[in-house]
């Protein structure tokens, strides 16, 4: 039986990790791999004490400081849970593949993936032309148009990696003009790029084509009637939705699938589980924010587990 | 023994991870930066049917199995690591 089972690969996994070795709490840590979802960003330039670093590095840096406390923590690198179970007693059960682990606390870090749009033709052409990483696939558009689906910062900076290859690149945008959110830089750099098109207050509504994307539809938002842009690259980038099914059965979430925590504690509806990050109501996505909310929330699991021998 | 090559872009977060599993492993590799090489870019499309790195190719005993995206349980199991 563990003391604390840590769910997720990201900066709020190896926060929680480091501090539960470093406790010496009887702790495992899974996750399918580390680096979590700012592995794709091309400079962080936000992480406090470094200038600048890409994601790539920021995540090589937390895996091997993960794994210098490995002599104190159990890492399943590479596995995924399942689910997780509740018992009577209210211990719990993490399920990994054919595996169970039992553990008395859980603690809930494992992030958020990204949002899909759910129109048609999105999966049929995912990687055939639907991308989800501007950073990573950009180089395959040179000189094509492309779409970029989503406003918000990760959509700006999804324009910005593709100008650099495509031909035109459309930004879909439920916003209407002056409203778009995102870091003013960015904006800027975008407004005075001849190469983009800002197709305001719009919804993509299907993916087309044939072998490849050849075309995205799209509505209005007062209106039902579909418009046709010919692109062979369509960039998804409208947020992301929380990993919270595998203690969605009994911890309560909000609207969104968010785990909701007490912000004080990072505990959870259910005692015995914690939970920090994105996978949470947090008001804000930010590695150094969900880093400080998952040592709150081990500390908090020491608490309980003190108080509960 | 293996041959595991790897198609990348320079700004793709999960090549770098890739990369660095394999040396890690102590697994040898050839990489093709697509984002320099046109050509290479439009048969690994033709090849894998689809746009999106990695793409780690194996080929172990005349065998080739194709990996798109970097999934460390897939990439442990076919390399017997």
């Amino acid at each position: 039986m563990y003391e604390t089972i840590i769910i997720g690969g990201g900066p709020a996994a190896v926060a929680a990790g480091v501090y539960a070795a470093r406790k010496q709490i009887k702790t495992a840590l899974f996750a399918s791999q580390i680096g979590g979802q700012s592995v794709v960003s091309d400079g962080i330039e936000n992480w406090i004490g470094e200038e600048v670093i890409s994601g790539p590095d920021l995540a090589i840096k937390l895996k091997k400081h993960l794994e210098s406390q490995k002599d104190n923590i159990d890492l399943h690198i590479g596995e995924n849970v399942d689910k997780v179970n509740k018992k009577e007693d209210g211990t719990f059960e993490v399920v990994v593949g054919e595996d169970i682990y039992e553990t008395k606390t859980v603690l809930v870090c494992s992030g958020g993936r990204h949002r899909r749009l759910g129109v048609p033709g999105e999966s049929d052409f995912e990687g055939r032309g639907v991308a989800f990483c501007a950073t990573c696939d950009a180089p395959f558009f040179k000189d094509k148009d492309v779409a970029v689906v989503g406003g918000g910062n990760s959509g700006l900076e999804a324009v910005v990696d593709l100008i650099k290859y495509a031909n035109k690149v459309y930004l879909i945008a439920r916003k209407p003009d002056g409203g778009l959110r995102g870091d003013p830089v960015t904006q800027a750099e975008i407004m005075n790029s001849d190469k983009v098109e800002i197709i305001y207050e719009s919804n993509a509504s299907a993916v087309v084509g044939e072998a490849m994307v050849t075309g995205l539809k799209y509505k209005k938002n007062d209106s039902d009637e579909e418009h046709e842009i010919a692109v062979q690259g369509v960039f998804v980038e409208i947020g992301s939705v929380p990993n919270s099914e595998i203690v969605g059965e009994f911890v309560d979430t909000d609207d969104w699938s968010n785990i909701k925590v007490n912000f004080e504690n990072q505990e959870t509806s259910c005692p015995g589980v914690f939970a920090a990050g994105d996978v949470t109501n947090s008001a804000y996505r930010q590695n150094n924010i969900a880093v400080g909310d998952a040592i709150k929330a081990l500390l908090s699991a020491h608490e309980y587990l003190k108080k509960n021998q | 023994m293996a041959t595991v090559t790897i198609y990348s872009t320079p700004t793709c977060g999960y090549c770098t991870l890739a990369k660095d599993f394999l040396q890690e492993k102590g697994v040898e590799y050839t990489e093709i930066d697509v984002s320099v090489d046109q050509q290479k870019a439009q048969a690994m499309v033709e090849k894998t049917g689809q746009m999106g790195v990695p793409v780690i190719i194996i080929e172990k005993d005349g065998q080739e199995e194709i990996l798109v995206g970097f999934d460390q349980v897939q990439l442990t199991n076919l390399l017997g690591l």
